[in-house]
């Protein structure tokens, strides 16, 4: 394990380097008060919020799919989950304003029921749902696949059908990978900027009114679209990183097989 | 009446088995000798690629799992984060039928269950009869146990109780077992070896 544990670990560092860049000058030398203004944690605050209730909207809607990968080896599907993630993601943007757009059937159809997707809270939600969910199934998938068949076996024998096994028996037992796969998902949807920075560059409800979500935020600190330049950029990057720090790093270690 | 005629391949395995098994059947072989594939064909966790599995009549061959009245137990069928009470009548509550009270407390003096928390904290052999009752409160149409009565305490006594609690409910009952001691203790015994069955025949106590 010794050379490995060394290429491991470099390999390691190489990928942590931004993350410790923007933390030492965003904290340090490069440090501004910008990047940590009301505007920033208001920022952070919309980011966190829309981020919960897209996990919200993950497992309530994405919980029977990830079981059902796991269980029905359907490849096709398999793949298809994969398709927004794997797309550039300011076209998930730009197909969500086409979706709730005026000039197309189904806009008029959504706008017919006050559903306004542009630059609403609903709207980035829905982004980072599509953007998200595709994460919480690869980690449920696995999770369920780690499962013993034999407790779902005997459900069934006693005249469960599968969507029962998976509510009465599989996710009441499941609390460790669900937590575990909503932090990993949360944590992506709070990195989302391409689909996010074209549906929803900020938002217009309250309690938000006219707030960017983070990543848009510091976006606009570098381009200077908001006062402060690189610098107040490098310091929200660093207090975005914080925050973001312990949602990943508490999904990945929760992250274990299901309780025997 | 449980009958099954199945052939079906998995990978080197080939099992081509024939049975027919009422009231309480012992089904006796080593390891991999085909038992638990036997018993999977039947419950129907695993397709068939010929022949057919009958219950009470009924070609169940192609019918969904929970739909064919049979119950498979083996050592981890429980569900760890129901308490034992509510465990119990889980099955039977899925077929809106309700046991009462007296129902469930006989059945589980019978088995020697004395706790009623989380079933998370009993010991395997307790989770075992938890199952096996949980089962049985089921009042399914046959009850297929795998490997489970080995590793009980008491074993022949507890083997002796449940064939009398299913006999006195109607169901057929199959339990698998490593070698013939406990073979006495049902009406009939099939031997499987390598994919193959052979019987059935009558034991007598040794």
């Amino acid at each position: 394990m010794g050379w490995l544990r060394v290429i491991a670990i470099a390999a390691l560092v190489l990928l942590l380097i931004p993350v410790f860049v923007l933390l030492y000058y965003g904290l340090g030398p490069l440090r501004n008060p910008a990047g940590y203004s009301i505007a920033v944690f208001r920022s952070i605050e919309l980011s966190l919020f829309a981020s919960a209730l897209a996990v919200v909207v993950d497992v309530v809607l994405f919980t029977p799919l990830a079981y059902y990968l796991a269980r029905g080896n359907d490849r096709l599907v398999e793949s298809l989950v994969d398709i927004p993630i794997s797309v550039p993601h300011p076209i998930i943007g730009v197909a969500l304003i086409i979706l709730d757009s005026p000039i197309t059937p189904t806009g008029k159809f959504l706008l017919g029921l006050h559903i306004n997707l542009y630059n609403t809270i609903l709207g980035l939600v829905s982004a980072l749902v599509i953007m998200s969910a595709p994460i919480f199934v690869k980690s449920m998938q696995p999770y369920f696949e780690s499962r013993d068949v034999s407790t779902e076996d005997f459900a069934m024998g006693l005249g469960a059908s599968r969507l029962r096994t998976l509510f009465s028996v599989v996710l009441p037992d499941s609390f460790d990978g669900l937590t575990s796969a909503s932090l990993i998902s949360m944590s992506r949807a709070l990195s989302e900027f391409g689909s996010i920075s074209i549906i929803a560059y900020y938002v217009l409800q309250f309690p938000f009114y006219g707030v960017s979500p983070a990543s848009v935020t510091i976006y606009n600190f570098f381009s200077g679209n908001m006062a402060g330049g690189l610098n107040a950029a490098v310091t929200a990057s660093a207090a975005m990183i914080l925050v973001a720090i312990p949602i990943a790093l508490g999904g990945h270690f929760l992250r274990r097989g299901p309780k025997k | 009446m449980i009958e099954a005629n199945v052939r079906t391949r998995l990978g080197q395995f080939q099992l081509a088995a024939e049975l027919k098994a009422t009231g309480v059947t012992c089904l006796s072989g080593r390891n991999g000798s085909g038992k638990t594939t036997l018993l999977r064909a039947i419950a129907g966790f695993l397709r068939v690629e010929e022949g057919f599995v009958k219950i009470g009549g009924v070609d169940v061959t192609r019918f969904p799992i929970e739909s064919r009245g049979v119950v498979m137990v083996t050592p981890s069928s429980c569900f760890p984060h129901m308490n034992v009470d509510p465990h119990l009548i889980w099955g039977a509550r899925l077929r809106k039928t309700s046991p009462s009270s007296e129902e469930v407390s006989r059945v589980k003096s019978e088995l020697g269950i004395d706790y009623g928390g989380p079933v998370r904290n009993l010991s395997l052999g307790m989770r075992e009869r938890v199952a096996l009752a949980t089962a049985l409160l089921a009042s399914p149409k046959a009850i297929l146990v795998d490997d489970v009565f080995t590793s009980l305490h008491q074993r022949e006594e507890v083997i002796a109780s449940y064939s009398r609690l299913v006999t006195e409910r109607g169901i057929d009952l199959i339990f698998s077992c490593q070698d013939e001691t406990d073979g006495w203790l049902a009406a009939q015994m099939y031997r499987m070896d390598n994919g193959s069955i052979s019987g059935p025949k009558r034991l007598e106590k040794a």
